[in-house]
């Protein structure tokens, strides 16, 4: 090889790396870009009242969380998802059969939220529940426990 | 009154349409005509060979552009006032649920139209050699078609929007490896909320329609460039061993109309006033059925274009456009179904997500994306394609029937119920 071609063939790897990782670092940055920096979105933790406020015998369904509170007279307070882990709709807990069904796809989940029935590819989230010092329930979605898992208060 | 005659002159720069000098001229020297050849052949513009439903769809599109454009001026994108503008559409303004019906049924009607055009190219063979590529087009545009609809879909922010939007995005999060990011992207956040409504409006009036022109206007020139519309079926000959005759080859006389060793004759894009396309081979007694496209091709698409809106217009006038409650991300109507080309997709998801709602379709779109280099066969005629159409017509048949499926005999809680049970409010 000699220098002319040496030098031709170096610049034009040189203009085709240029090209490759300008045009790469744009599509990262669009892509960046259209990944929010914020979300204003509900918390994932948050208060839901005292446990006075939960009566016992029938789960509360809390809207806005899309939480089921379960209020037990001996085994105490346990917090279930209401949101299907097949698709995203909101689950309806029937009380005469104590479980959960799903209006999309027809998933039904057990009274441990495990899956009995339908597409569901797995059972229910159960969050931590605690009581924080002001007295209120506290859930953190982010802290899925086994269905086990109870708050006795 | 010669400034007027000058005025007009300077406008149209032709000659007379009485001559034929003219009427080739009216073709390419004016900017929306010139994607037409000069001439066309009657038997290309036989209506059962194609039933226009290529012209169809993209008048649809036009409808969808100036209808879609009338209703922007009344609708806010954020969850706060986009159903309130919906119902200000459908009780207050002006010829409102007018609009939004055209528009709607002209969505429908589009996704019908482009897959029974698709339907048509297949069964014609008309993906061959050399469109092959411009079925490809087609086939993006058909995913366009249904990515428009389905962004659509949300924005009048009620019940049937919201639930097809939250099952239809999540779906997109089983895609390995990118789905949870997509749907993050897609959504603006974690669930179908004002993020997902923003960005859905900038899909659906901004990036979609830009793709879905950009690649109308590829199509067309393609349909020119690969040889102009195809020959009907029952126009095609036994193949020959003609060659393709080479264009601007050499340096005699006439290079860009060479004559072919056979009888047939190749045309050169230079012919342009002949209305012979590159590639197009046809033989001498053909020519008697070629016609200059003024007007017998305009007459044809302007009948089609006017029998499309009025079509489009009864529908909107007897026929309005649904809108459910305000959107409940806390009640899941029961059930929750998509819109009717998606419910095919549902009744797959219903089964298994990642296999139904994922790996299912790829492998389809994948499937029709290759469909011209898989299929070797050189023949259009039926008969020398017995498999590929009965390929073809399982796939049709397989989505239609899921289609239907997911129509007409899903009930509450998804359960089957044939459509002639009547089901009074699940139990809750």
């Amino acid at each position: 090889m000699d220098r002319r071609t040496f030098f031709k063939a170096g610049w034009g790897a040189f203009g085709l790396a240029a090209l490759v990782s300008g045009v790469g670092v744009s599509l990262v940055a669009v892509g960046r870009y259209l990944m929010p920096s914020v979300f204003y979105e509900p918390p994932q933790a948050f208060k839901i009242g005292t446990p006075g406020d939960f009566a016992f015998g029938a789960p509360s369904f809390l809207v806005d969380q899309k939480i089921y509170v379960f209020r037990d007279r001996d085994k105490g307070f346990a917090v279930a998802s209401a949101v299907c882990t097949h698709l995203g709709c909101t689950v309806a807990h029937f009380q005469s059969d104590q479980k959960f069904h799903c209006p999309c796809h027809g998933s039904i989940f057990g009274a441990d939220g495990g899956v009995q029935h339908g597409p569901a590819p797995r059972a229910l989230d159960w969050y931590e529940v605690t009581l924080a010092r002001d007295g209120q329930l506290r859930v953190d979605k982010n802290k899925v426990v086994p269905p086990t898992y109870r708050l006795m208060v | 009154m010669n400034i007027f005659r000058e005025i007009y002159q300077s406008i149209v720069r032709r000659d007379p349409l009485s001559t034929d000098k003219g009427k080739t001229e009216l073709v390419f020297l004016n900017v929306w005509l010139h994607i037409h050849p000069a001439k066309v052949k009657k038997e290309h513009m036989k209506f059962r060979h194609t039933f226009y439903l290529g012209f169809i769809s993209f008048f649809l599109l036009l409808i969808l552009i100036t209808t879609g454009i009338a209703l922007m001026v009344y609708y806010r994108p954020y969850p706060a006032a986009a159903y309130q503008d919906m119902k200000d559409l459908q009780f207050v303004i002006y010829m409102g649920p007018f609009l939004r019906g055209m528009h709607r049924w002209a969505a429908h009607g589009m996704v019908a139209c482009v897959f029974l055009h698709m339907c048509r190219v297949f069964y014609t063979g008309s993906y061959k050699k050399p469109r092959q590529f411009n079925w490809v087009i087609g086939v993006v545009l058909l995913l366009l078609t249904l990515g428009m609809s389905f962004t659509g879909y949300l924005l009048p922010w009620d019940q049937l929007a919201y639930w097809a939007i939250t099952v239809g995005t999540n779906i997109g999060s089983y895609a390995p490896l990118v789905g949870g990011m997509l749907k993050e992207v897609l959504l603006g956040g974690h669930s179908v909320g004002e993020g997902a409504l923003i960005r859905f409006y900038v899909l659906h009036v901004a990036v979609l329609p830009l793709l879905v022109v950009l690649f109308t206007v590829v199509h067309f020139w393609r349909v020119r460039k690969d040889g102009g519309l195809s020959r009907p079926v029952w126009k095609l000959k036994a193949p020959k061993t003609a060659p393709l005759v080479q264009i601007g080859g050499t340096a005699e006389a006439v290079p860009l109309a060479v004559q072919a060793a056979s009888t047939e004759k190749t045309y050169g894009l230079m012919e342009v006033v002949t209305g012979k396309p590159i590639f197009e081979t046809v033989t001498p007694e053909e020519d008697d059925d070629a016609v200059f496209s003024y007007p017998y091709a305009f007459v044809r698409e302007g009948i089609t274009l006017m029998a499309t809106v009025t079509t489009i217009m009864s529908m909107a006038i007897f026929l309005r456009a649904p809108l459910e409650e305000l959107a409940n991300p806390a009640k899941t109507p029961n059930p929750a179904k998509a819109p009717w080309y998606f419910l095919g997709l549902q009744e797959l998801v219903s089964h298994s997500a990642l296999l139904g709602g994922v790996v299912a379709p790829a492998l389809m779109v994948i499937a029709l994306l290759v469909v011209p280099y898989i299929d070797r066969n050189p023949s259009r005629r039926p008969r020398d394609r017995k498999w590929a159409i009965w390929l073809f017509t399982a796939f049709v048949v397989v989505n239609l029937v899921l289609i239907v499926i997911g129509t007409f005999f899903r009930g509450p809680g998804w359960a089957l119920v044939p459509p002639w049970v009547h089901v009074t409010g699940g139990a809750e």
